[in-house]
């Protein structure tokens, strides 16, 4: 009944005050405004995606031999509406992937589609999460610095605990009504931003998105009741309310701005990896001259006249390409080879099927190199960039406000392992188009190099499809960081509890 | 008088929590800039070097005959990084390090004749920032350091700084002596800017002596006018936001509610408007997609389709001089060709260009934008300078195709109709003669675009003080 009362009282006191009107305006206009500017990207960004796929499905069928779709098949992430809570990786990443038998493919093979102006992104983009993040913990901090000591300045601390009230009554009002004021703005924003949602049709949120947005909502208040606590620790520790706020400042500014850039600026800067790719670099080049060695090897035992490459087994007209890209920095190397003979000269045509048994021989080697290739990299990978990343995100979890980005990034479904689940289903894509290959008979074709016998159906090609990977994982990644915030609540409030029962008022 | 207040206030702040703060952050964020550039600025001149002697060597191989050069181009131009780079790091991410001056993606060939386009300026479309799975982060570098961090601080410095004094009644006490109110705001402005002005001074001093010492810069005249300015500007910004806490503290009773409002102030206009106002403006003008302009690219095999459109046609040239018609008229469509193509490459990356421009103007309505923008200016890096290497790529461009055609008429056994094998000369040339690009950073016109927002900066600063001036004469005390 007390617990009511004085519930009440609090309620009161913050809300009526000046500091909240302006904060819970200027969160609204932010929210807003900001929502307005990422639909638009969003749409900007699905048109683009639509555009593109359709793109990539007609090149796929302008390609006249089975051998000429190396490098025409490209598939495409859609964009996630969910990235306007928390943009993580899915507007910075490439969206778009070759998906070719020669090369198993890692995030480090995407493309952009929707780049139209590259020099964009030396604007950072502003999500809801971070307005959250930024504002409504100063907030918190502001409710709570003088929560305590404002009391015990003003004298009523003494007078409400002459009254029967215990202690922890007192706190425990305190921290409802403040948390109830601080969740207040935050429903009231995502409200808004479901609204503006529901204003663009292009947006189209699937069940299993409110579960997403209901998990961000819920981390949103673990995060905003840690800083409120962070502050009420601040103000039972101290005699005035303004060495309370100037300590409450420095602990924010500190831990939502400096500390988390500082982490990454440090380890992006001080971690230098280019030594360790080198020796990934000269494996993955070893694999492939292994690869050219047994291609020969093939060639010998059984030569045809004029030719010692394999290029040029049958004579006639048309057009032929060998592509061995390489970078180092991303570990790329392949070697790949398309034909497409208009015709065969009649010379050559007892040669077919050598031709034949010499494509089926050297497709089916690609192949092999490209798994052992694909291992090599993605070890080398994993460990240069992969493990760099996680050493700065780990670091950062020092921090409550990091810790919030990632789980709303799980939420989202924009962090790290949703774009490497998308990259997960072009492997297996790939993996299906080799079947296909391989089952059809296409590597041994006369269709893999020679377009004289008729257009090939390209519809028989199996289709890419992505689905969103389902709310599962997104809880899973959030769990940890979720746990941990709630961690940071419990420790906080217990500490503040003890000091603040023992305490002489 | 001044002075005697100045000092009161100086004493005050000198003690409290927050020069304490000031001092440790200012300082370790100076110090971890200078560790993490120690050896920044000699590895990026040593790959910048080694992919110049590459394109180098690669253009050298090609020397051997003139047809090569016409065909490849001087190859990848790259853009020297700037010792300064600590200063402003300018987004080096998102912003491509080299130009592509090589050869065309088609060639034709086939019954004994072949055709290949020659060579054009093309610009990179993509960024490492593609691949970058690193949470997202702002730079530590000094332009950050200014702009985030003087401006909090500055505001921790004022926000108490007539409201607190109102709050406990001293300031009835000051002003019950015969001082001029313009007195005692101006000493409280002095003093706050000499309490942040030496911790900012001595952590910059620290981070150039570690930088420095360890031999990765070295300080010349120019570099010292610079960095002279860009503390200029520090002031100045920090002026902006003491004026701004002024301002503020003299309005508000309750200090409390003045930090509100300020820190309000400060996360929106510094944080988070530079950043929406930019993706904003950047939907105001859209360009066009790279497909758009992949449409209006001139068809190559145009000239070579043969009239029912199935085939193509090779044409059979000669090497007869002075050369046949035929090879004049299919040297001037490789040109056109080649010249069509590279003004669309350019119109691509100027309308890119433009778009980033209007950004640019739209954000400064937020002095951190400007501060950020000066700082690249003076720093070279950056849009700005990138903007510059591209104008000076294309002056090399021209140096170089007027440099071909030179080489090609200095040889009498060519039938001077370059672009066709058969209508360019096929002699060797010599590589010291060919003009090679070496890009300059000139910083004849970095004070002229930072002139802009320093006066922006100093019209932001005078406002406020105005505002400030004004609203504490007339508060009742």
């Amino acid at each position: 009944m007390m617990l009511l009362i004085l519930i009440q009282r609090e309620l009161l006191s913050n809300l009526m005050t000046f500091r909240f009107v302006v904060a819970m305006v200027v969160t609204l206009l932010l929210v807003v405004a900001n929502t307005v500017v990422l639909i638009a990207d969003y749409e900007r960004r699905l048109t683009s995606y639509n555009t593109a796929v359709q793109q990539h499905a007609q090149k796929v069928s302008e390609a006249e031999t089975y051998s000429e779709v190396e490098g025409k098949i490209r598939v495409d992430r859609p964009p996630n509406p969910l990235s306007i809570f928390n943009a993580g990786l899915d507007r910075r990443l490439g969206n778009s992937i070759h998906v070719r038998h020669t090369l198993v493919p890692t995030l480090w093979d995407t493309q952009s589609h929707s780049a139209d102006n590259p020099f964009l992104s030396l604007f950072s983009s502003v999500d809801l999460v971070l307005i959250f993040q930024v504002i409504l913990s100063l907030l918190a901090l502001l409710f709570a610095h003088d929560a305590i000591a404002g009391e015990r300045e003003a004298g009523t601390l003494r007078l409400t605990m002459t009254n029967a009230v215990s202690r922890p009554i007192i706190l425990l009002a305190k921290y409802i009504s403040a948390m109830t004021c601080l969740i207040f703005p935050l429903v009231m924003s995502v409200l808004l931003a479901l609204i503006l949602f529901s204003v663009s049709e292009s947006i189209g949120l699937r069940a299993d998105d409110w579960l997403r947005i209901g998990g961000i909502l819920l981390t949103s208040i673990i995060y905003l009741s840690a800083f409120y606590l962070i502050g009420l620790l601040i103000s039972t520790l101290t005699r005035r309310t303004a060495t309370a706020l100037m300590l409450a400042m420095v602990i924010w500014s500190t831990l939502v701005l400096i500390y988390p850039s500082l982490i990454v600026f440090a380890v992006n800067r001080l971690w230098d990896t280019s030594s360790q790719l080198e020796a990934a670099s000269g494996e993955i080049e070893q694999i492939w001259e292994r690869f050219e060695r047994e291609r020969m090897d093939f060639l010998e035992r059984d030569p045809v006249e004029d030719d010692n490459t394999g290029y040029d087994i049958l004579k006639g007209p048309g057009s032929r390409g060998v592509f061995e890209p390489s970078d180092s920095t991303t570990l790329k190397y392949f070697k790949a080879e398309s034909r497409n003979l208009r015709g065969v000269n009649d010379d050559s045509e007892s040669l077919v099927p050598h031709a034949k048994a010499y494509y089926q021989f050297a497709e089916s080697l690609r192949i092999r190199a490209a798994e052992r290739t694909g291992q090599v990299r993605w070890k080398a990978l994993e460990q240069v960039y992969v493990r760099k990343a996680n050493l700065a995100k780990n670091l950062m979890r020092l921090s409550p406000a990091p810790m919030y980005d990632f789980a709303t990034e799980s939420w989202a479904g924009t962090d790290f392992h949703s774009i490497a689940d998308f990259i997960s289903s072009v492997q297996q894509y790939r993996q299906t188009i080799i079947n296909y290959f391989h089952d059809e008979g296409i590597f041994s074709s006369r269709q893999w190099f020679a377009s004289d016998q008729g257009e090939i159906d390209w519809g028989d090609l199996p289709q890419f499809s992505y689905q969103r990977t389902d709310v599962s994982t997104g809880i899973k990644h959030a769990s940890g960081d979720m746990a941990c915030l709630l961690l940071i609540n419990c420790v906080l409030f217990m500490t503040t509890f003890l000091i603040f029962v023992r305490q002489e008022v | 008088m001044i002075w005697h207040l100045t000092k009161r206030e100086l004493y005050d702040h000198l003690n409290s929590l927050r020069f304490a703060f000031t001092t440790v952050l200012l300082i370790t964020l100076m110090i971890i800039n200078a560790v993490a550039y120690l050896d920044a600025h000699k590895a990026r001149s040593q790959a910048y070097r080694k992919k110049v002697s590459a394109s180098l060597d690669e253009m050298r191989s090609n020397a051997d005959n003139l047809y090569n050069l016409v065909i490849e181009g001087p190859g990848n131009l790259y853009k020297k990084p700037s010792s300064l780079s600590f200063c402003a790091s300018g987004g080096e991410a998102f912003i491509p390090e080299s130009v592509r001056g090589d050869r065309a993606t088609w060639s034709i060939g086939g019954g004994g004749s072949s055709l290949r386009g020659i060579w054009r300026m093309s610009y990179p479309q993509s960024n490492p920032n593609l691949w970058d799975i690193m949470p997202d982060a702002t730079d530590v570098d000094w332009g950050n350091i200014i702009s985030i961090v003087l401006g909090l601080v500055a505001i921790l410095f004022t926000f108490d700084a007539i409201s607190s004094e109102k709050e406990h009644g001293t300031l009835r006490l000051i002003l019950s002596n015969s001082i001029p109110r313009g007195t005692v705001l101006v000493s409280k402005f002095f003093a706050a800017l000499i309490t942040i002005s030496v911790p900012f001074l001595i952590a910059a001093l620290l981070n150039l002596f570690l930088l420095y010492t360890s031999g990765s810069i070295s300080l010349g005249m120019s570099e010292w006018g610079r960095l002279g300015v860009i503390v200029f500007i520090a002031f100045i910004y920090l002026s902006i936001f003491l004026a701004l806490g002024l301002l503020i503290s003299s309005r508000v009773n309750h200090s409390s509610t003045s930090l509100t409002i300020l820190l309000l102030i400060w996360t929106v206009w510094i944080v988070l408007i530079p950043s929406t106002l930019g993706a904003l403006a950047g939907g105001l003008q859209p360009t066009r997609t790279r497909e758009e302009f992949h449409a209006q690219r001139m068809d190559p095999f145009e000239k070579l389709r043969s009239e029912d459109g199935t085939g193509l046609n090779i044409p059979f040239l000669s090497r007869k001089i002075p050369a046949t018609k035929e090879t004049v008229s299919w040297a001037e469509y490789l040109t056109e060709e080649a010249t069509v193509n590279e003004r669309l490459n350019e119109a691509h990356v100027n309308a890119q260009i433009a778009q980033i421009q209007l950004a640019r103007s739209v954000t400064r309505v937020s002095p951190a934008s400007s501060v950020h923008y000066a700082v690249e200016s003076l720093a070279g890096t950056g849009f700005t300078r990138h903007v510059q290497f591209l104008a000076q790529v294309r002056r090399y461009a021209g140096e170089f195709r007027a440099f071909l055609i030179e080489a090609d008429r200095a040889d009498p056994e060519s039938p001077h109709a370059i672009g066709p094998k058969e209508g360019t000369s096929e002699k060797p040339v010599d590589f010291a003669s060919i003009p090679k690009f070496e890009d300059r950073i000139s910083f004849r016109g970095a004070y002229t675009a930072a002139a802009t927002d320093i006066l922006l900066l100093v019209l932001f600063f005078a406002v406020l003080f105005a505002g400030a001036f004004l609203s504490f004469i007339r508060v009742d005390v």
